[in-house]
């Protein structure tokens, strides 16, 4: 008896849970579940990452997007008023036009996708000493260059954010 | 059997019109930051994927995935600072009411 039905079984099931919660992203009307959906969505993905044999990038698919992103959003989340109605736009007289539009946009994609068939496969073992050294010899300069856009980032988001003094602010309408 | 790279680029395009169908639909600011979250990663798995089945032994196509990241976290806490400056200013979150850039 052999297992090679494990492999497109488990990419069945993550893909299911892919397109599901990126589908429950866009419809739910309650926007704290939708945050968390949308982890779980990451979360598939990761296991996609790892059925492609690249731990290292599921790792870190964990970490910054399951881990970081959705508690960011969850935190803008909580500091909005949250209602919004996503369905209002749908099942608009557009219709058939846009049934006709994404037909003629997603068969060719389909098709093209479809038509890609693998290369020689790789052997097994994880991507972590081919990443590092790539990051770490060609990649180099950029990975610094990314190092100074995450600072610049963290400053704008904290003087974007802060709270003015109130007889700075004052100050500044009355002038 | 393994499953062909065709599959993972279909799931791919798949998950990147349901983000872009996110972005045109919603009227909420963070809803469209999270559907432009879901477009990046869906981004991330074909690039991943051609990498995998496709590419050189040393994995650029993993490395620029890493790239991705650091940008989607810029991005987000930089969207996120954004918004929230933008409501506190005035308490809508709706796009189509955010029409006055006036400071």
């Amino acid at each position: 008896m052999t297992f090679d039905f494990v492999e497109p079984a488990v990419f069945a099931l993550i893909s299911i849970g892919v397109i599901a919660g990126g589908v429950a992203v866009v419809m739910l009307n309650r926007i704290t579940a939708a945050a968390l959906l949308m982890a779980f969505t990451f979360l598939c993905m990761a296991g996609m990452f790892v059925l492609l044999g690249a731990e290292t990038i599921a790792l870190f698919q964990v970490l910054i997007y399951v881990g970081a992103i959705t508690v960011l959003i969850l935190y803008g989340v909580m500091f909005t008023k949250f209602s919004d109605q996503p369905r209002a736009l749908f099942f608009q007289r557009q219709t058939p036009l846009a049934a006709v539009f994404v037909a003629a946009v997603g068969i060719p994609v389909a098709i093209i996708a479809l038509s890609f068939t693998s290369a020689t496969p790789r052997p097994g073992g994880g991507d972590l000493v081919a990443l590092a050294t790539s990051v770490f010899t060609d990649f180099a300069f950029p990975f610094e260059v990314a190092s100074v856009l995450l600072l610049a980032a963290m400053v704008g988001a904290i003087v974007l954010t802060k709270r003015d003094d109130p007889a700075e602010a004052t100050l500044r309408r009355n002038r | 059997m393994t499953v062909p790279l065709g599959a993972y680029i279909v799931v791919s395009a798949a998950l990147f019109f349901i983000g872009c169908a996110g972005v045109l639909v919603r009227r909420n600011a963070v809803v469209i930051l999270m559907c432009v979250e879901l477009m990046l990663n869906a981004a991330n798995l074909g690039l991943v994927a051609f990498s995998r089945k496709y590419g050189s032994i040393d994995e650029r196509g993993s490395v620029f995935v890493i790239f991705v990241f650091v940008i989607a976290a810029a991005e987000v806490a930089v969207g996120l600072g954004i918004i929230l400056s933008a409501y506190r200013n005035r308490p809508v979150v709706n796009v189509d009411e955010i029409h006055q850039m006036k400071g």
